[in-house]
Formats: C-alpha cells, sequence, structure tokens
C-alpha cells in the first residue's frame, strides 16, 4: 500500500478542517472570556437598534403568509440563476445548429421552462396566493 | 433534431404537458373538478396505450439523454402498472371530489407522481433516478394531506419526515457509490464495482438498501406506512401502496441487481433477513389490528416481504450452475406479485373509500374510527359490489386460485424452492396461511354480521374503478401467460447476458 494514497487519505485536509472549524469559535469565546473586563450596566444590556432606545416588545405577533411570497420568489429567483448558464450555452456556436421547431434548441428549452414557470404564476395570482390580507 | 427519435418518451411527455394544462385550466375555470378528471383519465388511457405500443415494438431498449434513460421491456412493465393504479385513482376520484375546490390540483399533482414513477422505472442513472423518486414523493406529499383534516396531516407530516431521512440515506449512498467508482451510470458502475472493492462499497450498499427499504417498506424500515396509510385520504393511501411502494421496487430491482452485483453475497444476505422479518412481523401485527386501513398497511408490508424474496432468490440463484433460470423466473414472479398486488392493494383502499363515505353519511360519532371493522358489519346486504370486490381481493391477497395474487406467489415461491432455499419458501407459505386470518375476518363482518345500517348507493366512480380491478384480478389468474411471458422478458433486462 506505500505510496498509494488510500481513498481515506484525501479526506485529511477535511478532517483537518473540520476540527479547525470546531476548535475557533470556542476558542474565540473562550479568549473574550478570559481577557475581556465585564462591566455591564442597563444601557450596554438593551437590544442595539441602530443607536436608537428600542421601543415595544420584540414577541410581537405578525401574518406568516408572507411565506407564499417568499416561495414564489424564491422560483423566480432560481429562475434568473438558471438563465446565466443558459446565456453561455446560447452564444455557443456549436451548439446553434440544432433546431427544433424552426428555432434554435437553446431557446427553446428555455422557452419551455418559462412557459411552465409562467403557468405557476397564473396560478398562483388565480388562487389569490398573493393577495395580502 | 428528430422528435420521432423520442416518440417512446411520448408518454410522460404527454402526462407532463397534461399536468401543466390541468393546472392552467384549472386556475382559469371555476368548478372544473369533474372536466379536470376526465381530462386526466384521457390523458392516462392514451399514455398507456403509448406505453404498451413501445413494449410491443421493435424499439425496446433505446437508450435516451446520454444514457440516463432507458425504454425496455422492464420499464414498459413498470410503467403500465404505475398507470393502471392512476387510472383507478382518478376515476374513484370523479365520484370523491367532484367540483370540489382543489380538484384540479388533486388531478395535477397525481399526474406528475404518475410521471416520477415513471422516470424512476426506465432511469438507468442514479441521478436521473434520485430526480425521479423526489418528483413522486414531493407529489404524493401533498397528496397524502390533501383532506386537511388533522389525521391527513399528522399522516403527512410522518410520510414527509420518513420520507425525506431515507431519501437522504439513499443519496449519501449514491455518493459513496459515485465516489467509489466515479460514475452514476448503472452499467458502470457495475463494471467498475467487481474491480475496485473497498469497505466503503459495504457502507454505500448498506445506505442504498435502507434507502430503498424505507420506500418498500420493509421491516424495520415499516413504521411510517400504517401510520400514513390510516390517516391519508383512502385514495391517496392506495395510490402509496399500489404505486409509490412499486416505485421503490423498480429502482432497486435496477440499482442492486445490475449495479451492485459484484456484492451479491452481502445484499443475498441483507434481504434474506429484512424479507424474512418484513413478512412475518407484517402478517403478525396485521392480526392485532381493528382498523381496516391499518390491517390493510400491515398486510401490504407482508406483502413487500413476499415481493422482497425475489432478491433472496437471485442471490441464491446466481452462485448456481444453472441459476440464471432460476433467477429470471424469480424476478418474473416478483414481477407479477407487483402487478396484482397494486390492483389488489387499490381495490381494498377504494372499498375503505367506500366505507368511508358511506360511514359519513350515516353520521360519524364524535372521536369515532370511520375505518374500525365494526363499519364494515353487513356490507354485504349495505354495499353489494364493493363487498364482494373486497372478498375477491381478500382472497387475491391471501394467494387463493384463480386470482392474479396466487399467480404472482405461485413463481416466485416455485423458484425459491428451484435455488434451494426451502426454508423461505416455507415461511412465505406459512405467512401466508396466517394472513388468511385476518382477511377472513373482515370477510366474516362483511357477510356473517348483521348491517349496522341501511342499504347505500354506491358512487359509480368508486363501483366502475372496483369492478374494474375485479376483472384486472382475475383476468391476470384465469389467463395469466402473457402476464407471464412478459414479465419474463421484462426480467431478462436484469440479469447478466
Amino acid at each position: 500500500m506505500a505510496g498509494e494514497p488510500m481513498a481515506v487519505d484525501y479526506y485529511i485536509p477535511l478532517i483537518i478542517f473540520m476540527i479547525m472549524g470546531a476548535i475557533v469559535p470556542i476558542a474565540a469565546l473562550a479568549a473574550v472570556k478570559i481577557i475581556a473586563p465585564l462591566k455591564p450596566s442597563r444601557k450596554k444590556r438593551s437590544t442595539y437598534e441602530g443607536g436608537l432606545c428600542p421601543v415595544r416588545d420584540a414577541k410581537i405577533q405578525y401574518s406568516v403568509q408572507y411565506y407564499l411570497f417568499a416561495i414564489v420568489f424564491v422560483i423566480f429567483d432560481v429562475e434568473v440563476l438558471f438563465l446565466y448558464p443558459w446565456i453561455y450555452v446560447y452564444a455557443n456556436k456549436a451548439l446553434q445548429q440544432f433546431m427544433v421547431f424552426g428555432m434554435n434548441n437553446a431557446v427553446f428549452e428555455m422557452l419551455l421552462f418559462i412557459v411552465v414557470l409562467l403557468v405557476g404564476l397564473v396560478y398562483a395570482v388565480k388562487k389569490e396566493a398573493l393577495r395580502w390580507v | 433534431m428528430d422528435l420521432g427519435f423520442y416518440t417512446p418518451l411520448g408518454a410522460e411527455a404527454l402526462l407532463t404537458a397534461l399536468a401543466v394544462l390541468v393546472i392552467l385550466l384549472g386556475s382559469l375555470m371555476k368548478k372544473s373538478g369533474n372536466l379536470m378528471g376526465y381530462l386526466s383519465l384521457a390523458g392516462l388511457v392514451v399514455s398507456l396505450g403509448l406505453v404498451m405500443s413501445t413494449a410491443m415494438s421493435a424499439k425496446l431498449g433505446q437508450v435516451f439523454f446520454f444514457n440516463t434513460i432507458s425504454v425496455d421491456a422492464l420499464s414498459q412493465f413498470f410503467k403500465a402498472v404505475f398507470l393502471v393504479v392512476s387510472m383507478l385513482v382518478v376515476i374513484a376520484s370523479l365520484s370523491r371530489y367532484k367540483d370540489a375546490k382543489g380538484a384540479d390540483e388533486f388531478y395535477a399533482l397525481l399526474l406528475l407522481a404518475t410521471v416520477g414513477m415513471m422516470v424512476v422505472s426506465s432511469s438507468i442513472d442514479l441521478v436521473t433516478l434520485f430526480v425521479g423518486f423526489e418528483l413522486a414523493s414531493l407529489s404524493t406529499y401533498a397528496l397524502a394531506a390533501f383532506d386537511k383534516s388533522k389525521r391527513n396531516l399528522e399522516a403527512a407530516m410522518k410520510y414527509f419526515i420518513f420520507g425525506s431521512v431515507s431519501s437522504a440515506f439513499m443519496l449519501f449512498g449514491f455518493s459513496l457509490l459515485y465516489g467509489m467508482t466515479g460514475t452514476t451510470k448503472i452499467a458502470g458502475i457495475a463494471s467498475a464495482a467487481l474491480s475496485n472493492f473497498a469497505p466503503a462499497t459495504l457502507v454505500a450498499l448498506i445506505f442504498v438498501i435502507a434507502g430503498f427499504a424505507f420506500k418498500m417498506a420493509l421491516v424495520p424500515f415499516h413504521m411510517w406506512a400504517p401510520d400514513t396509510y390510516e390517516g391519508a385520504p383512502a385514495l391517496v393511501s392506495g395510490l402509496l401502496a399500489a404505486g409509490s411502494k412499486k416505485m421503490g421496487f423498480a429502482a432497486a430491482f435496477r440499482v442492486i441487481f445490475v449495479a451492485l452485483l459484484a456484492l451479491r453475497l452481502e445484499w443475498y444476505l441483507a434481504f434474506a433477513i429484512l424479507a424474512a422479518l418484513t413478512m412475518t412481523l407484517g402478517n403478525v401485527l396485521a392480526i392485532w389490528q381493528n382498523n381496516v386501513r391499518r390491517i390493510f398497511a400491515y398486510s401490504s408490508v407482508a406483502q413487500a416481504g413476499y415481493m422482497a424474496m425475489t432478491f433472496v432468490v437471485v442471490g441464491a440463484a446466481l452462485g448456481q450452475p444453472n441459476g440464471a433460470a432460476i433467477a429470471q423466473n424469480s424476478i418474473a414472479g416478483g414481477l407479477l406479485l407487483i402487478l396484482g398486488h397494486a390492483l389488489m392493494k387499490m381495490g381494498a383502499f377504494i372499498a375503505a373509500a367506500v366505507v368511508g363515505y358511506m360511514v359519513l353519511k350515516d353520521g360519524l360519532k364524535e372521536g369515532s374510527d370511520p375505518d374500525d371493522i365494526s363499519n364494515y358489519a353487513g356490507l354485504g346486504r349495505r354495499a353489494p359490489i364493493t363487498a364482494f370486490c373486497l372478498l375477491i381481493f381478500m382472497f387475491a391477497l391471501a394467494g387463493i386460485p384463480p386470482t392474479a395474487g396466487y399467480i404472482g406467489k405461485f413463481v416466485l415461491f416455485g423458484s425459491a424452492i428451484n435455488a434451494g432455499l426451502v426454508w423461505l419458501a416455507v415461511l412465505a407459505i406459512l405467512n401466508s396461511a396466517l394472513s388468511l386470518y385476518y382477511y377472513l375476518r373482515i370477510i366474516s363482518y362483511m357477510y356473517l354480521k348483521e348491517p349496522a345500517g341501511p342499504k347505500i348507493s354506491e358512487p359509480k366512480g368508486y363501483a366502475v374503478a372496483l369492478i374494474l380491478t375485479m376483472i384486472g384480478v382475475i383476468g391476470i389468474g384465469v389467463y395469466p401467460q402473457p402476464f407471464y411471458n412478459w414479465a419474463m422478458q421484462a426480467a431478462a433486462v436484469l440479469l447478466p447476458h
């Protein structure tokens, strides 16, 4: 086996990384505990809010319906992310010879993808997922 | 690019397009439930026609999309099973959901789940396999909570958590396999695993088996099944037991038999333990249940144990001189059992749905269980079609001829004996005898007890679905030859040539 690295050997850097990752935050907190002087006061203990005095209670109730907005947002956000590598394929001269229904293959595929997402948007609007109540 | 090249994948393309169309039309139209139901039904029937025509044609064995999707006899067999199951769910749902709010979503999710299962049965690449798995799983998670009752939500939550954990297990196993072999192609892993055997391959095998066993609901990975089948809408429970579970087998057949052939002795041992435990525990636990859907769930666990015998028999047979023929026979038996069980269990859950409807009509008492076996009292007089069909399904599940359940068990148990696994065959037959107890118990409630209420008119959709299923179950039992030939042809795909 000498000389020939085993599969496990490739993971040694990863193991070192994980151990270091565990040590650093513990060491930092421990160092603060040991070195820093501790002089608490009422002002210091209050919530930091851009230098202003905090108002009202932190434990308020608010509607969770925003999660639907968040989900729809994430979908379209990912769509845009997906468009970036697509541009690269679209610009590739070698791939432009593939044609589907008289259009560039890449255009066709992206069109399909966006139409499906559009159907999703119509669905979300019609099912009143985007109405704020 | 020639689109004609992709015609063998027409069924999947059609269903995907239909699912998108159903979502669009469903959101634009009001009261569209029934229309969407008929549209989905038409799409499923056409898809089944496409799948069957491909299965009959000489085009089998083609691969698509850079060697990730294969259209062969095995994939077409499983696709036909999934499509038939979905068709039955849709037919029954026409009575269940009618123009209820969100019925269009039900059909769209059902179609997407079917597409996911079809992708799994076709994939010869681990990544495609996983994507198909997730498509089917995500759709069925939502379906399990569809009626939004408290029981539904509990069932869906359990199913979701167990399902995600099993996916994680499976994916970890896949990633280890990829690390060991440098490829995600099933054929590539098969050739690489032979030369690069490493301890990590064993760990990968354990994770892959655990991941699949969750989907197949083998003991000790079965805990989610009874709770989910009991709590989810009855038709969705049927889809899970008849479709989703078979998807686990479709995937496991390819990965275990083809990709991990080099580890035959290891998975042979693992599945011998799993299969023996599963069938015994499933049957023993089913005896104590009073909730009929839980009985069906445990019986489904037990049946998964019989199906898992396929792995054991193949593992044992391939080491023998004339093992290939026995192995092929046992896979064919497993496939026949899968086909038969899909029909029988779907039918049983549709019958449970009829009883649920009936109990609701009677006026459910607060805190009482709609699936309790006492509600089946006198069903033979209250709902004669349902009771008779359920009677046939119970006999078929117990493996009494001439039904589909008998044919599958006969071929599979026979191959177990041929492979020298007499202990396993004896255990399976003893278990079948044991299972008669709880099947007969339901039958005795239906026909020997006094009815608890007046006769009801059975909704048409349920009745049609039940009768079609019964014809299928008996038809396969009376005339098994074409199905057996097809299953043998499908089994040949998995064996080394």
